[in-house]
């Protein structure tokens, strides 16, 4: 069977590869079997089967628990990556979640919460919506008038919110809390020189507009909630402020509260009262208190009810880990408790009552959660919840509360703990942790997929031939020894098969653990292995989704750039796999390395050369080592390369194929491709440049072919049976570049194809009326691109082929330098219905199987596009031959079929890359999508040809044997009996 | 079963209840005739030779010019016999056309099949035209015959594409050039 289907593959791909006259009858066969093109979709019950998706949030920027009632679950975020978002706060699970516009449009300024609405200001002050915390419904919008936002506030009347407040850098205005429309809106007085930062209401009636001129004085304005109507305005000296949001609070009835770190004092204010004009300067040490130098003190105030005054208690953070609980009493300030060390300070009310909740340092591994009562400093008997620090992950840097009360009217509590590397931790008494989830998965910058070890006994007989002989009797002994050891596995495998039949069903469970990882018979399970922007790397369980290692790289500045390089596969046992992370700060220029085992993800004991110059680029090397990992050379800003590992034996192999080796390097800046030879001394020279011209046109992207990419086919196979050979040069560069011209009329995005070698240009082709980004493949003899045709508004894709002709130049060996003919080049353009978000190609273990490309819509869905469909030999005339051929008609519109998404409804919002990797099985292709969320899966571009289908009916066929065999043992023998009998009639 | 020494021997036959009111055994004293089964049954209806019954047939010379005539005319057919053949192959041929489907695959592995079979058997064809005098010619129109009706199935495998005579056929067996080179790079990072 799979013989034959193998057939039917081959005849999809090349249309004709084989010999023998049967074969080619098969081929034939499968020519007309093929021509009847079904969809790739899942069936329903595959659904989950070997997909999954992950869905993340991003770094929690807000957190409100829903107080409202004891029972409730849920838990309201909103974050950096304007995700808004509903959690379970039991299980962690999403119970819904928006995703809104990335970039500043949709950025999430605040979030406010009262009952079951939930109200968020979005885009800069932009939209103010209400969204039903239940299900996540909108209930209203309201478009704000321009302005930046500044802050926003609920308002209460007589207990009860009504309104909400929103403040611009030059207007206030006041919104109904049910309907959202605009109850006033005025003009803040001098907006040009008052920097308006915050609002404040206690539900008396009045909104307090508080502005600051820095390092001169604060504006407090006074408005009327029923009409706007400005009560009051008064300027109050404080030559030492610079911005009210960062040093100062409001505390008790309406007290302005001031931190600051230079004069070491606190400063108060009344707002409402008309006499004082000055601010109270309490110095710090009258409370026998200091702030750290070069610390800005942060005051963290409560205000449990929006419709009520927030507490008389504040929490003042000294230093990063000094925090001190604080009472404003009769004028005077006193401190409740002295909380240092600690990390984290956060109040949370329950009912009547505010407890605080600080953390602070246990040991070196482990942190100490306790609850104090707000009012009076006093600790809560047995409260302590024990926080484990993770030794691979950040410090905590937020803390957010859960109060409730318990039966016996004592406060209970449960925290969420955000760290540096975007975990959130969700514990409960007393240090169990319910659930965690890794944000910083929301954001992956790079992936790579690793194959796992064999398990141990397979590893042992690996590595018993991968030693050196070293006599007859040890060999014989070592062989004898994993045999048993082989038998040994396979008694306890037995013996766990029979062991676990016993069990019921529902409590084996089939824990994956780094333990009992092991390559399964097809390689269909990996290890992935993700690097995300906050610096944190993952090992991932493909099959499952489950992590395995987790690992925080601290220091990581921000705009780093990543590059994740396998050097050593997990092929070589009993060496360990190993990967190399190239990280590159974007300000300094320099980078480092960081060398792990992708399998454990433990830091590799290898020591890493010194990095003093600025790193350019990188060079993988097919030369490998004595130790069998792969070469990686650095290239820094003076052209000077630097060789990992740089042993004798490598420095030696440098030295025999430096004269082979080229570089080639793109600065974008400069329009300017450059291309390098390796010299024996590691230094490098300049073989040609090729400039395109900056000030036209710029270059957007570089991509050669991918280096495990194989292609089975060395041509086509044309209607007469002849042979088309594919211009397959592995040093051919696909540049893309735009216009620096944006108007539609004169834009347009340039393809270049060059020789890495040489620097010649083997092909270009310029797209007038086109504009980027620009998304593109090259793999194989093809490039194929999307731009945005901004004459006919539309997407469009276009493919390039690349054919040696009817004669291969030299089919033994491929060399840049030696080829006299240049390529012929076919390009056809189709039209896409639907912008695209990303672009890869599927990618299989021997390049027999069809190609297939994968398309990340904006809409979340991975659409697997057949290539066949992108074939610039696509014939506007349908022929003979061409029909021969199996070629489509070429119609200008790409078909969008909903049976083509390879996810179903599982959608990736904001699929940003796409990773694709070969198993062991040549139909398959397994795929990653990453963006917000990750998304796992198979593809089989030429169907499953290779294994039986799932609903294979292994009872029909074996009974049917069975029956069979019996029925031809009883005719056999009914036979025998009955010659006889006749014999001696 | 019965007894494997029933029928050892040929002198003592014992038989099972199934044949009824027949003795239990019996004794049969002329050798030789119950060696088979075959022998049995003649056995039954063995009678006497009539009277001037001769074994040996009795040689008949008269007629044997015109049966050496109808023997040589009987090997020309045997020899012509494939020759004839290939005008009814032709028509098959050209009816079934050159689409690959069952039917034209089964005919044209008939007609490779029976020639290669006929050439195999040779000998025993050769065999058949020991008699005749012409029995050299015989042999090579039989086998000019049977090599045309095979290259007729190698013409139509031939026509039906099934024969590895072009560069496509070979494509898959071309291994991937090796390169030269070693080159990679990118954007400046």
């Amino acid at each position: 069977m799979p013989g034959w289907l193998f057939g039917s593959l081959t005849a999809e791909h090349c249309g004709s590869c084989s010999s023998a006259a049967m074969a080619w009858l098969v081929v034939r066969l499968a020519i007309s079997v093929s021509l009847l093109y079904t969809a790739s979709a899942v069936f329903e019950d595959q659904v989950g089967k070997f997909d999954w998706r992950q869905q993340f949030i991003g770094k929690v920027r807000f957190a409100l628990f829903d107080t409202q009632s004891q029972a409730s679950k849920k838990l309201l975020v909103a974050t950096d990556k304007n995700v808004f978002a509903s959690l379970n706060s039991r299980t962690g699970d999403l119970f819904w979640r928006h995703v809104d516009k990335t970039g500043p449009e949709g950025h999430i300024d605040t979030l406010l919460m009262y009952g079951q609405d939930a109200v968020v200001v979005v885009g800069n002050g932009r939209l103010l919506r209400s969204w039903e915390t239940t299900v996540g419904g909108l209930k209203w919008e309201t478009v704000l008038d321009t302005g930046s936002f500044q802050a926003a506030a609920l308002v209460g009347v007589q207990d009860h919110v009504k309104y909400v407040a929103v403040l611009k850098k030059s207007s206030i205005s006041l919104h109904d809390l049910s309907s959202g429309s605009q109850i006033w809106v005025e003009n803040l007085p001098d907006s040009d020189t008052v920097q308006y930062q915050t609002i404040y209401s206690g539900g008396n009636g009045l909104v307090f507009v508080l502005g600051v001129v820095p390092n001169s004085h604060i504006v407090i304005v006074e408005y009327k909630i029923e009409d706007g109507e400005i009560m009051n305005k008064k300027s109050v000296e404080a030559a030492w402020m610079s911005s009210l949001e960062t040093s100062c609070t409001i505390i008790s009835s309406g007290i302005l509260l001031c931190a600051d770190q230079i004069t070491q004092s606190l400063y108060t204010l009344p707002l409402q009262s008309a006499e004082q004009t000055e601010m109270r300067q309490i110095h710090l040490q009258t409370l026998d208190l200091e702030v750290a130098s070069g610390f800005q003190p942060v005051l963290t105030s409560t205000q449990p009810n929006p419709a009520q005054p927030p507490l008389s208690e504040f929490f003042l953070q000294l230093s990063p880990d000094h925090h001190i609980l604080l009472q404003l009493k009769d004028n005077l300030i006193a401190p409740l408790r002295d909380f240092n060390p600690s990390y984290l300070a956060a109040f949370a009310t329950s009912g009547e009552r505010t407890v605080a909740a600080v953390m602070s340092p246990k040991n070196d591994t482990a942190c100490s959660i306790n609850l104090f009562s707000a009012d009076t400093g006093r600790r809560h008997l047995d409260t302590t919840i024990i926080y484990h620090m993770d030794p691979n992950g950040g410090k905590p840097n937020r803390l957010y509360v859960h109060a409730f009360l318990k039966k016996d009217d004592s406060v209970g509590y449960r925290v969420m703990v955000q760290t540096e590397d975007l975990t959130l931790t969700f514990l409960q008494q007393p240090g169990r942790v319910v659930w965690m989830r890794e944000e910083a998965l929301a954001d992956v910058v790079t992936m790579e997929m690793v194959d796992l070890p064999f398990t141990g006994t397979q590893a042992e007989l690996e590595g018993e031939f991968g030693k050196k002989a070293d006599g007859l009797l040890p060999m014989v002994l070592k062989r004898l020894s994993s045999q048993f050891i082989l038998l040994q596995a396979w008694l306890a495998h037995l013996w766990k098969l029979f062991y676990d039949a016993r069990k019921p069903r529902s409590s084996v469970k089939n824990e994956i653990t780094i333990d009992t990882l092991s390559r399964d018979e097809f390689n269909l399970q990996k290890m992935m292995v993700m690097v995300t922007a906050s610096g944190k790397l993952f090992g991932i369980d493909s099959k499952s989704g489950t992590i395995l290692w987790k690992q925080y790289l601290e220091n990581i500045q921000p705009n780093s750039v990543f590059k994740l390089i396998v050097q050593r596969t997990t092929a070589h046992f009993p060496h360990p796999p190993q990967c190399t992370l190239l990280i590159k700060d974007k300000d300094t220029g320099l980078g480092s390395l960081y060398v792990f085992n992708p399998i454990f993800g433990k830091k590799s004991q290898i020591g890493v050369p010194a990095l003093p110059r600025p790193i350019l680029q990188t060079l993988l090397l097919p030369v490998i080592d004595q130790d069998y990992a792969k070469v990686l050379l650095l290239i820094d800003d003076q052209y000077k390369v630097t060789a990992f590992p740089s042993t004798k034996n490598v420095l030696q192999q440098l030295q025999d194929t430096a004269s082979s080796i080229f570089f080639y390097l793109v600065d974008s800046s400069q329009g300017k491709l450059s291309g390098f030879r390796l010299r024996k001394d590691l230094s490098t020279e300049l073989i040609w440049e090729v400039v395109i011209p900056a000030e036209v046109q710029k270059i957007v992207a570089v991509k050669g072919k991918r280096a495990n990419e194989h292609v089975h086919s060395q041509g086509r196979v044309m209607g007469d049976r002849s042979v088309l050979y594919k211009y397959l040069n592995p040093n051919l560069l696909a540049v893309i570049t735009e216009s620096t011209d944006t108007h539609q009329e004169r834009s347009f995005v340039g393809i270049f194809l060059i020789d890495g070698v040489t620097g010649r240009i083997v092909h270009e082709a310029v797209q007038r009326k086109a504009r980027g980004p620009v998304h593109f493949v090259h793999s194989e003899n093809w490039v194929v691109y999307v731009y945005w045709n901004s004459k006919f508004r539309r997407n469009e894709f276009s493919v390039l082929e690349l054919f040696e002709g009817a004669e291969l130049y030299n089919s033994t060996v491929f060399s840049s330098l030696d080829r006299p003919h240049p390529p012929q080049v076919l390009q056809q353009s189709y039209i896409f219905p639907a912008p695209i978000s990303t672009l890869e190609a599927t990618l299989t273990e021997k390049g027999i199987t069809s190609r297939h490309l994968l398309v990340g819509l904006p809409s979340g869905n991975i659409l697997s596009l057949p290539k066949m469909f992108l074939d610039p030999r696509r014939p506007e005339v349908v022929s003979e031959q061409s029909r021969e051929e199996n070629l489509i008609p070429y119609a200008p519109e790409m078909p969008i079929r909903e049976e083509w998404f390879i996810n179903y409804n599982q959608t990736v919002s904001r699929v940003r890359g796409i990773y694709t990797a070969p198993s062991g099985l040549e139909s398959t292709c397994l795929v990653v999508a990453y963006g917000l969320d990750i998304y796992q899966t198979r593809v089989f571009p030429s169907k499953q040809f290779d294994v039986l289908k799932d609903d294979y009916d292994y009872v029909l066929i074996s009974s049917v044997l069975f029956g069979l065999f019996f029925a031809t043992m009883i005719s056999k023998r009914l036979a025998e009996v009955k010659l006889l009998n006749r014999a001696w009639r | 079963m019965t007894s494997p020494g029933a029928q050892g021997g040929g002198a003592l036959a014992t038989r099972g209840g199934a044949t009824g009111k027949r003795m239990k055994w019996a004794l049969e004293l002329s050798l030789g005739n119950s060696r088979n089964r075959g022998d049995r049954q003649s056995k039954d209806g063995d009678v006497m030779y009539p009277v001037g019954y001769s074994d040996k047939p009795v040689p008949d010379t008269s007629v044997q010019e015109a049966d050496r005539n109808l023997v040589e005319k009987r090997c020309w057919d045997v020899a012509l016999g494939p020759l004839k053949q290939i005008p009814m192959n032709l028509f098959i041929m050209y009816m079934s056309g050159n689409t690959i489907s069952i039917f034209p695959i089964m005919m044209v592995c008939m007609m490779a099949w029976r020639p290669i079979q006929a050439l195999m058997s040779m000998s025993a064809t050769f065999k058949l035209l020991e008699s005749s005098s012409q029995q050299w010619l015989q042999g090579l129109v039989y086998l000019i015959g049977n090599l045309l009706g095979s290259a007729l199935a190698v013409y139509k495998c031939q026509s039906m594409g099934l024969l590895p005579t072009h560069s496509s056929d070979w494509l898959a067996f071309i291994e991937p050039p090796q390169r030269l080179e070693i080159m990679g790079g990118g954007m400046v990072m």
